[in-house]
C-alpha cells in the first residue's frame, strides 16, 4: 500500500511543506525573540535553557522605557520626519514625473531624463560629506529639515512616477482639461494625482521604510536628545558596561510594529515597487 | 539667421515654461545634494581638511597615502570575505524561494512570502540588538542550540562558538544577518523575473519530455541570468556600502575582524573628521566598484550571445 504512488506523492508533498514552513519560522524567529524578550527581565533574557514562553510576563520594561527615556518624543520625531520625507518626495517625484510624462516635445527633455538616470550610479558614500556640509553651511543641522529633505530628490522616484504617468494619464483627458480651462498645475493636481495612486501608494510605502530605519544620516545631522529619531535612541541605550535588554527590546518592538503593520497592510504596493526597480535595468 | 533660431529656442522654452517649471523644485534639491557633492568630493579628494581650518592642497597626496592604508585593505579584504559567505547562499535560498513562490499549487503562499519578505522592511537596528542577544556565546539561543545537537549527535564534538567575540567568526556571523535580513528581497526580484517567463516555453520542454529538473536547467537557468546578474549587482554595492548592519553588531570588531568598506568610510569621515582623505577613498572605490560593474555586465552579456 505504502509503495502506490499516490502515497509518496503526498509523503513527499508533506516533507515538502515541513522543510519550507520550518525555514520559514527561521526567519520569523528573530522577530518571536524580540516580542518575548520585550516580556522578560534582565535574569529572564539570559536564562538558559531560555524560557520560550516569558514566565512570569513582565510589564516593567514598557514602564521603565517611558521613564527612563524620550521615547514618545522619539517617536513623534521619527513619525515628522518620516511623513515629511514621504510627502515631500511623493510632491517632487510625481511633479517632475509628470513633467517627463506629459512635455516630450520641450527643449532638453531627453538629456535631462537621461542625465536622472545616469546619477542613479551616483553611490550615497561619495556624497556624503558634501551633503553634510551643503546642511552645516545652511543652517539646517539637528533640524527636521536636515533629515527631510537631502533624500527626497529621488531619481528612482522620478523615474518610477514618469513610467506610471506616461501609460496611465491619457492625453486625451489632459487636452480636454486645458480646453475646459484648467491650468497645467491644476491638470497635475486634479487628475494626473489622483489616477497615480497606486504608484504614489508604492513609492510612499518604499521611502517610509527608507527613512523610518535611517540611523546614518540621522546620526550625523541630529544632535541634541530632543531630535533624535527612534533607530538612534533604541542604538544609544546600548551601555557601555550594562545593555538593558529588556527595555531595547521593549522599544524595539514599538518601532518595529508600525513598520510591519504599514508593511502587511500595503504589502501589494511594495512588491509591485520592488519588482519595478528590478525590471527598469 | 543665427537670430532666428536664438528666437526660436526662447519661444520653445516659453511654450514649454510648465515643463521646467515642474522639473525645477527636484532639480534645485537635486544640484544641492547630489550634484554639487559629487563634484565638491571630486575637489576634496585633492585637499587636506578636517572641517574647521583652511583646506589645505596635497595633490595626489591621498591617493598615495591610501596605498598605505593598511585598516582600507583589511576593510576591502573583509568586505570580499563577508560578501563571499553571504551572497552564495543568500541566492540559492532566494531562488528556491521563488521557484516554489511561483508554483500555482502553493498553499498558504502569502505566509511565505510574508515570513521571508518581513525582514527586509524592519529597522536594522532593533534586529541587530536582537541578532547579539541570539549570538551571545554563554546564554545564546543558537549556542544552545547547537549544545542541543551535540548531545544528540556526540560524535560531531560540537562546541559553543564565540559568534562575537572571535575574530573568525565574526564575519560568519554578520554574513548570517544579511542572508536574513536581504533573502527575501532577493526572492521577490527572482520572482518577477519568474513570472515573466512565457509558460509556452515550459510546455515546450514538457512535449519534449523534459523532467522538472531538465526545465530549470535549460528554461529557467537561461532566462532568469539577466535577473540574477541584477541580484548581484546589488548584493555588490550592497556589501561594499553595508552600514547598518555591521555597525550596530559588531561595529566592525572585535579588532577590525568585520569592518567593511562603509564603515571605514563612515568613521574616516565622522570620527576622524579626514574630510579629504575621506573623499579620496569613497571617490577611488566608487569608482573601482563602477568598472567592476561593467567587467560583470560584459562578461553576463558575452555568455548570453555565445549561446
Amino acid at each position: 500500500m505504502s509503495n502506490s504512488p499516490k502515497m509518496r506523492r503526498m509523503l513527499a508533498m508533506g516533507v515538502f511543506y515541513v522543510v519550507l514552513t520550518a525555514i520559514a519560522f527561521l526567519f520569523l524567529f528573530p522577530f518571536y525573540w524580540l516580542l518575548i524578550s520585550a516580556f522578560k527581565t534582565q535574569a529572564q533574557i539570559f536564562t538558559i535553557p531560555p524560557q520560550w514562553i516569558p514566565h512570569p510576563v513582565i510589564f516593567n520594561n514598557f514602564v521603565e522605557l517611558y521613564r527612563e527615556t524620550n521615547l514618545f518624543r522619539a517617536f513623534l520625531n521619527s513619525c515628522i520626519i518620516s511623513g515629511g520625507n514621504v510627502l515631500l518626495t511623493l510632491f517632487l517625484c510625481s511633479l517632475a514625473g509628470y513633467a517627463f510624462a506629459k512635455y516630450p516635445q520641450a527643449r532638453g527633455h531627453g538629456k535631462l531624463f537621461n542625465f536622472i538616470l545616469a546619477s542613479m550610479m551616483i553611490p550615497g558614500a561619495v556624497t556624503l560629506i558634501p551633503s553634510f556640509l551643503m546642511l552645516v553651511w545652511l543652517h539646517l543641522i539637528n533640524t527636521y529639515w536636515a533629515m527631510i529633505i537631502p533624500g527626497s530628490a529621488s531619481a528612482f522616484g522620478i523615474f518610477w512616477m514618469r513610467q506610471y504617468m506616461s501609460s496611465n494619464v491619457p492625453d486625451d483627458l489632459v487636452n480636454a482639461a486645458r480646453i475646459d480651462g484648467c491650468t497645467e498645475f491644476e491638470i497635475y493636481w486634479r487628475i494626473a494625482v489622483p489616477i497615480s495612486k497606486p504608484a504614489l501608494a508604492a513609492l510612499g510605502i518604499m521611502q517610509l521604510i527608507a527613512s523610518w530605519n535611517n540611523l546614518m544620516w540621522a546620526f550625523v545631522v541630529l544632535r541634541t536628545p530632543n531630535m533624535l529619531t527612534l533607530p538612534v535612541v533604541i542604538y544609544l541605550l546600548q551601555g557601555e558596561v550594562r545593555t538593558p535588554f529588556g527595555m531595547l527590546m521593549a522599544g524595539g518592538l514599538m518601532t518595529t510594529l508600525p513598520l510591519i503593520l504599514a508593511f502587511l497592510f500595503f504589502q501589494k504596493q511594495f512588491v509591485a515597487g520592488i519588482t519595478a526597480g528590478a525590471i527598469k535595468q | 539667421m543665427k537670430n532666428e533660431a536664438e528666437s526660436q529656442w526662447r519661444r520653445d522654452i516659453i511654450k514649454y515654461r510648465h515643463f521646467y517649471l515642474f522639473i525645477s523644485p527636484f532639480f534645485i534639491l537635486f544640484a544641492a545634494f547630489s550634484l554639487y557633492p559629487v563634484l565638491f568630493s571630486l575637489f576634496l579628494s585633492f585637499m587636506k581638511w578636517n572641517g574647521l581650518t583652511q583646506w589645505k592642497w596635497v595633490g595626489l597626496g591621498n591617493f598615495t597615502s591610501m596605498l598605505y592604508d593598511d585598516i582600507l585593505w583589511r576593510s576591502l579584504w573583509n568586505t570580499l570575505i563577508i560578501g563571499l559567505l553571504y551572497i552564495p547562499p543568500m541566492m540559492i535560498l532566494a531562488f528556491i524561494f521563488a521557484q516554489v513562490l511561483n508554483a500555482q499549487w502553493l498553499k498558504l503562499r502569502a505566509f511565505y512570502r510574508a515570513a521571508l519578505f518581513l525582514p527586509c522592511v524592519t529597522p536594522m537596528v532593533v534586529i541587530a540588538i536582537v541578532f547579539s542577544l541570539i549570538f551571545s556565546s554563554e546564554k545564546g539561543v543558537l549556542n544552545y542550540a547547537i549544545m542541543g545537537v551535540g548531545h544528540m549527535l556526540p560524535f560531531l564534538h560540537l562546541k559553543p562558538i564565540p559568534w562575537l567575540e572571535s575574530e573568525s567568526w565574526s564575519k560568519t556571523s554578520v554574513a548570517i544577518l544579511v542572508v536574513w535580513r536581504w533573502t527575501g528581497y532577493n526572492m521577490i526580484i527572482m520572482l518577477a523575473g519568474l513570472q515573466g517567463i512565457p509558460t509556452e516555453y515550459y510546455e515546450a520542454a514538457m512535449v519534449d519530455g523534459a523532467g522538472m529538473w531538465e526545465r530549470v536547467k535549460s528554461v529557467t537557468m537561461p532566462l532568469m541570468r539577466p535577473t540574477f546578474a541584477f541580484c548581484g549587482l546589488l548584493s555588490l554595492l550592497g556589501t561594499v556600502y553595508m552600514f547598518d548592519e555591521i555597525f550596530v553588531l559588531t561595529n566592525g570588531g572585535p579588532g577590525v575582524s568585520s569592518m567593511n568598506f562603509g564603515l571605514y568610510l563612515f568613521n574616516l569621515s565622522f570620527t576622524d573628521f579626514k574630510f579629504g582623505y575621506a573623499s579620496c577613498v569613497a571617490y577611488t572605490v566608487a569608482v573601482a566598484v563602477f568598472f567592476i560593474t561593467l567587467a560583470g555586465l560584459r562578461i553576463t552579456r558575452q555568455r548570453e550571445e555565445a549561446k
